[in-house]
């Protein structure tokens, strides 16, 4: 007995003298004024390659763009001095001059070329490709089969080391809104020496530089680049972002004051939320939004009373009260309210409670015989729950009895939709690009599209926006192209998300931001 | 290997019986009508076999029927069920009556947990009873697949089938379940076989000529199936909460199947402000696990001679 | 064992490559993917060649060390690393607590069969095994952890051991009762035995039969059961390393299975294999000390 007992005491201890050895937790410094920030592993820290926000929050610390959005959401310069185009499709850049990277090297029209080239580059696969395909030359570097037989954009043009030359391939104002995009930032030459190790630990032109590599699924260090010359310099001496297995894992630390802020606290937590955190919680409106989309491709919905009366029978604001806490906010219309050109009766009737009216459409149309698929992906319990309460009402209100739930794998669910494998009413959903409407309705519109909707129609309609002179002009264009859209109602709008974050006492300068991913500008805080 | 569970470890010794079987099932049922938590789990799980098969004796709602959106997360009026108002346990936070939600909660955890159970039995005594006798050839292929079997923790390789299949009706739910749930139940059949195997009232069986199937059926399953037996009574509990598992992690049942788990699943996140909506699914699961339990607890020592 | 780990991984493979789904396409979120960009992608991961090609690729690379790619482009291995060092924290946490109280719970049961402690021990172990894992999680983690405060309520700030007390407690709970019950019965079976009668007929206290006799035998079954427990062990890692934002291979591999990245399920899911096989060898190993009726060649 005493040997085994030996025994096992021997290899317990052994055991954890050994894993204990390796690696150390430890928290944020707390000595100087650095403060921490809630995140979620990150895919990607390349801009051209990031299309998910939590690598997108790192990197707003990281990089700066060649435009910037004020507080209406409207384009102004930053690292570019002006960017001008008589016609929209020749635009020329200017770029302020002394502007450094992180380690040293000059930010020039070349530093963005080569970040462009490699982002719409097809070899590189990169996420953030198609923000690109407004360029000339897009089209040699994405072909439909074989490899790309050139890497460089012939739409780009290095006049001098401050000046670039973007010519596209059809006149597009909202360039500048892309401009703005944190994908489009510029890139080192360092970083192509050895693009993995440059992932790592990536170097940009920001008011924050990183401190150590990229500790995947612990914390992403920066700290306040002394050398930085842009318009944006950092009040604190750098920002943790503090990497997360789950938003309630998040929020759990920031209850406990172990973080000091989180963008991302769960809806269930909200009312907990608001009344630990008082004045330090903050409801930030936001650009991306769900909708009901419904596959057009199968006959069971081509008539579009069926879908209006689908949309009518859906009380949207108890299903946000029920599910999302009344924190976002239902909407009748294609685009998120803190877009230019919004208007909150676009929809109208359409999309405004109504059991009554949608029974008797419903009736109208020939009602719905067979079994209701509704669509969705599992990558967040909150779609499931929200469908149910879809599902209920849908059966309440317009007597279908067969609701059956078809819940896909999330990696599975956007290629069944491109295929247009839908088995009925899915859920749709849209993140904002940038603030403008073609970025929300260029999708809805373009072909081949999702629903399998021919958006020939809204689709010239958004050309002509596209090449007007004066935002006005093309605000008008935008606006009929919605109407168009909301009236054959491929697919229906539901509500617009509010992001719910909240902060802790030690820090300042806190000022919220639609426009910005990380909902405040990081460079403005303070650290008491 | 050897067995693992304390069952075998009892009953491998004390199975083995000869003579007409009766007496150690008669002795045994004698024993369980004395024993309090063996009928404190029977009344439990008559109530909830009632709830399962009879739901519209308990409520007037169908499953996800009567729910008003607008009506979420009420919160009971009082801790007392019976002391009256529309819902005694509130409701849900789709609105639905949450008593009525539980009553129809309990069909779908008890049939997978009865069918996963029974699937596993099945396959257990067939291929534990023929790689137990034949020996050899047979049973070192079928050693060496419940090792691979035992090699992939289960949850895993639930996970990754589950997340996978299109459909989460109950069905599939047990299909596959059962399919990961079969190698111990034949390790332990195996072993209870290899140790009846040679015994005596064996041996003078085949010298009077009896054939294998009858030897096998007659002779052998009789005194060895008694701990397979109630292991499969434990594991039906442990299949329930394992369910339970399943849903919580989102790849087990969903709409409109109604089950404990897929309540305990909603409950999770808002559970600080709501605990009700935890406490009720919780309680019922719990309750009907530890019946399974405590069954067969009760039957195994009755079973068992040593611990008399 | 080696035929089993090549069993046992094909079977994951398959199981993971085989069934639909494309991980590729998912990597474009609802932002369009251009075809050309999604052929590069699908051909930098080997999906444009038959599965047998992928699993020889695969294979090949496992022999140099290389687990593959994740869908991110990190390094398998690498991710493992780092992320295993938590797991293995968490899981000798578990351990410990399940052994030493499990053993003492069932052994103090065991010698006052009947009594008071025997009821409450069985009991109360068999209301733990009832409910199910990530129930306890949440209520321990509300009430230990927030309203009382007394372990830290999720992350590894705290490091080792503080911040895996409460998560690896949870996690062998289960495990705990198992243990306590299956000492507790074979101890109870072993008092019996005529050995033990002899003993007492000698002359020798009841705590030296006990500590040098039937313990050791008692603990047979016990330690048969590690092996298996093992196996639950790395399965409810998965779920409380979620709760208590534990950074383990736990959480990686149910997230790798969520967006069908296959290199790091099959990577983690071999690299459990592995130790669940070896930790079975060691229990065979000890087995063999323990029981000298048992030797091995």
């Amino acid at each position: 007995m005493k040997v085994k007992g030996m025994l096992v005491g021997v290899v317990a201890v052994a055991m954890a003298a050994s894993v204990s050895a390796c690696g150390g937790g430890g928290g944020s410094d707390s000595k100087s004024k650095t403060f921490t920030f809630a995140n979620i592993e990150p895919e990607h820290l390349i801009p051209g390659n990031t299309n998910d926000a939590y690598g997108l929050n790192v990197e707003t610390a990281l990089f700066d763009t060649l435009m910037a959005l004020d507080a209406s959401g409207k384009p102004v310069p930053q690292d570019a001095a002006s960017v001008e185009s008589p016609d929209q499709k020749v635009w020329t850049i200017k770029i302020k001059p002394g502007l450094t990277f992180h380690n040293g090297e000059p930010v020039t029209a070349q530093s963005f070329a080569d970040a462009w080239n490699a982002t719409a580059d097809a070899t590189n696969g990169w996420g953030n490709n198609y923000y690109l395909s407004t360029i000339e030359g897009y089209d040699d570097l994405n072909p439909e089969s074989g490899k790309p037989k050139t890497h460089t954009l012939k739409g780009l043009k290095v006049v001098d080391p401050q000046t670039l030359q973007v010519t596209l391939k059809q006149p597009f104002s909202q360039l500048p809104y892309v401009l703005a995009f944190i994908g489009t930032a510029p890139m080192p030459k360092a970083a192509f020496t050895d693009l993995k190790a440059y992932e790592q630990k990536p170097i940009g032109n920001g008011p924050f530089m990183m401190d150590g590599s990229w500790e995947h699924n612990r914390q992403i260090k920066t700290k306040k680049y002394d050398g930085y010359k842009g318009p944006r310099p950092a009040k604190s001496a750098g920002v943790v972002f503090k990497t997360y297995a789950s938003r309630d894992a998040a929020y759990t630390d920031l209850r406990a004051g172990n973080v000091d802020f989180d963008t991302q606290i769960p809806a269930a937590k909200v009312p907990e939320a608001k009344r630990f955190l008082g004045d330090r919680f903050l409801s930030v409106p936001s650009g991306t939004m769900d909708f009901l989309e419904f596959p057009l491709y199968d006959p069971a919905f081509k008539n579009p009373d069926l879908r209006k009366a689908i949309s009518m029978a859906i009380d949207r604001q108890a299903i946000v009260n029920a599910v999302y806490n009344g924190t976002f906010k239902p909407t009748g219309s294609l685009l998120a309210p803190i877009v230019p050109g919004y208007r909150a009766t676009a929809c109208g009737e359409a999309c405004t409670y109504n059991p009554q009216a949608a029974k008797q459409l419903f009736d109208k149309a020939g009602g719905f015989k067979g079994t209701m698929h509704l669509m969705f992906s599992n990558a967040d319990p909150t779609y499931e729950q929200w469908m149910t309460d879809v599902a209920n009402q849908l059966k309440q209100n317009l007597g279908i009895s067969n609701i059956t739930f078809d819940k896909v794998q999330a990696s599975d669910y956007i290629g069944r939709l491109i295929d247009h494998k839908g088995t009925g009413p899915y859920r749709s959903n849209w993140t904002m690009d940038y603030p403008s409407p073609e970025d929300y309705l260029t999708p809805r519109c373009s072909k081949p599209s999702r629903s399998g909707y021919d958006g020939t129609a809204c689709e010239a309609l958004i050309m002509k926006a596209n090449a007007a002179k004066t935002p006005q002009e093309a605000q008008q264009y935008y606006q009929q192209a919605e109407d168009l859209v909301l009236k054959d109602m491929p697919l229906t709008p539901l509500w617009n998300w509010q992001d719910q974050a909240g902060h802790s006492s030690h820090i300042g300068g806190v000022h919220a931001d639609p426009y910005v991913t990380t909902l405040v500008h990081l460079d403005q805080v303070t650290v008491k | 290997m050897s067995e693992t569970t304390e069952v075998a470890a009892t009953a491998q010794t004390g199975a083995v019986v000869s003579g007409a079987s009766a007496s150690l099932w008669g002795d045994a049922w004698r024993d369980l009508c004395r024993r309090v938590t063996f009928w404190v789990a029977v009344v439990i799980l008559a109530f909830m076999g009632l709830l399962a098969a009879f739901p519209s004796l308990f409520t007037s709602a169908g499953p996800n029927g009567g729910c008003d959106v607008r009506q979420a997360k009420l919160r009971p009026k009082s801790w007392n069920p019976f002391a009256g108002g529309d819902h005694p346990f509130g409701t849900d936070t789709h609105g639905c009556d949450y008593w009525a939600q539980i009553v129809h909660g309990t069909r779908a955890p008890i049939i997978v947990g009865l069918l996963v159970t029974g699937i596993a039995l099945v396959l257990a005594i067939t291929l534990g009873s023929l790689s137990g006798y034949y020996g050899r050839l047979l049973d070192a292929l079928l050693s060496r697949i419940t090792d691979v079997f035992f090699g992939l923790p289960l949850l895993l390789g639930a996970l990754v089938i589950l997340t996978a299949f299109p459909s989460h009706g109950v069905l599939t739910e047990s299909f596959v379940l059962g399919l990961l749930w079969w190698p111990t139940m034949t390790r332990l059949m195996r072993g209870q076989v290899l140790s009846v195997r040679d015994a005596d009232y064996v041996q003078a069986a085949r010298l009077l000529g009896a054939r294998d199937p009858r030897i096998v059926v007659r002779h052998i399953l009789p005194n060895a199936v008694a701990p397979v037996f109630v292991y499969g009574m434990l594991n039906v509990g442990v299949v329930i909460g394992y369910e339970a598992t399943l849903d919580y992690l989102g790849v087990g049942l969903q709409y409109p199947t109604v089950s404990w788990g897929l309540q305990l699943s909603q409950a999770q996140e808002i559970f600080t402000d709501f605990p009700y909506l935890l406490i009720y699914p919780a309680l019922f699961l719990t309750a009907t696990v530890l019946s399974f339990l405590l069954l067969g607890d009760a039957v195994r020592d009755a079973l068992d001679p040593k611990l008399r | 064992m080696v035929p089993v780990l090549i069993g046992t991984t094909l079977l994951i493979y398959l199981a993971v490559f085989a069934l639909p789904g494309d991980p590729i396409r998912a990597l474009g979120g609802d932002k369009p993917m251009p075809p050309a960009v999604y052929a590069s992608l699908r051909h930098h991961y080997h999906l444009d060649q038959p599965l047998i090609v992928q699993y020889g690729h695969y294979l090949w690379g496992l022999v140099h060390g290389d687990f593959g790619e994740t869908l991110n482009g990190q390094s398998v291995g690498d991710v493992m690393k780092t992320d295993w060092a938590v797991t293995a924290r968490l899981g000798v946490t578990a351990w410990i607590f399940e052994l030493v109280v499990g053993i003492a719970l069932g052994v103090w049961a065991g010698r006052r069969k009947g009594g008071v402690v025997d009821t409450l021990v069985l009991s109360g172990t068999t209301l733990v095994i009832a409910v199910p894992t990530f129930v306890l999680a949440y209520c321990a983690q509300l009430i230990f952890g927030l309203k009382l405060g007394w372990f830290p309520t999720a992350g590894t700030d705290d490091g080792w051991p503080y911040s895996y007390l409460l998560p690896g407690i949870v996690l062998g709970s289960a495990s705990l009762a198992y243990i306590a019950r299956l000492t507790r019965t074979s101890l109870v079976e072993n008092f019996r035995a005529d050995y033990v009668r002899t003993a007492v007929a000698k002359g020798l206290t009841r705590r030296r039969v006990l500590v040098r006799h039937t313990l050791r035998n008692s603990l047979i079954p016990v330690v048969t059961y590690l092996g298996v427990d093992l196996g639950h062990l790395m399965a409810g890692a998965i779920v409380i390393e979620g709760i208590f934002n534990l950074p383990g291979i736990g959480g990686q591999i149910f997230t790798a299975i969520q967006i069908k990245d296959g290199p790091t399920v099959v990577g983690i899911a071999t690299l459990l294999v592995l130790v669940y096989l070896f930790a079975n060898l060691v229990v065979d190993l000890l087995y063999g000390v323990l029981d000298p009726r048992i030797r091995y060649e």
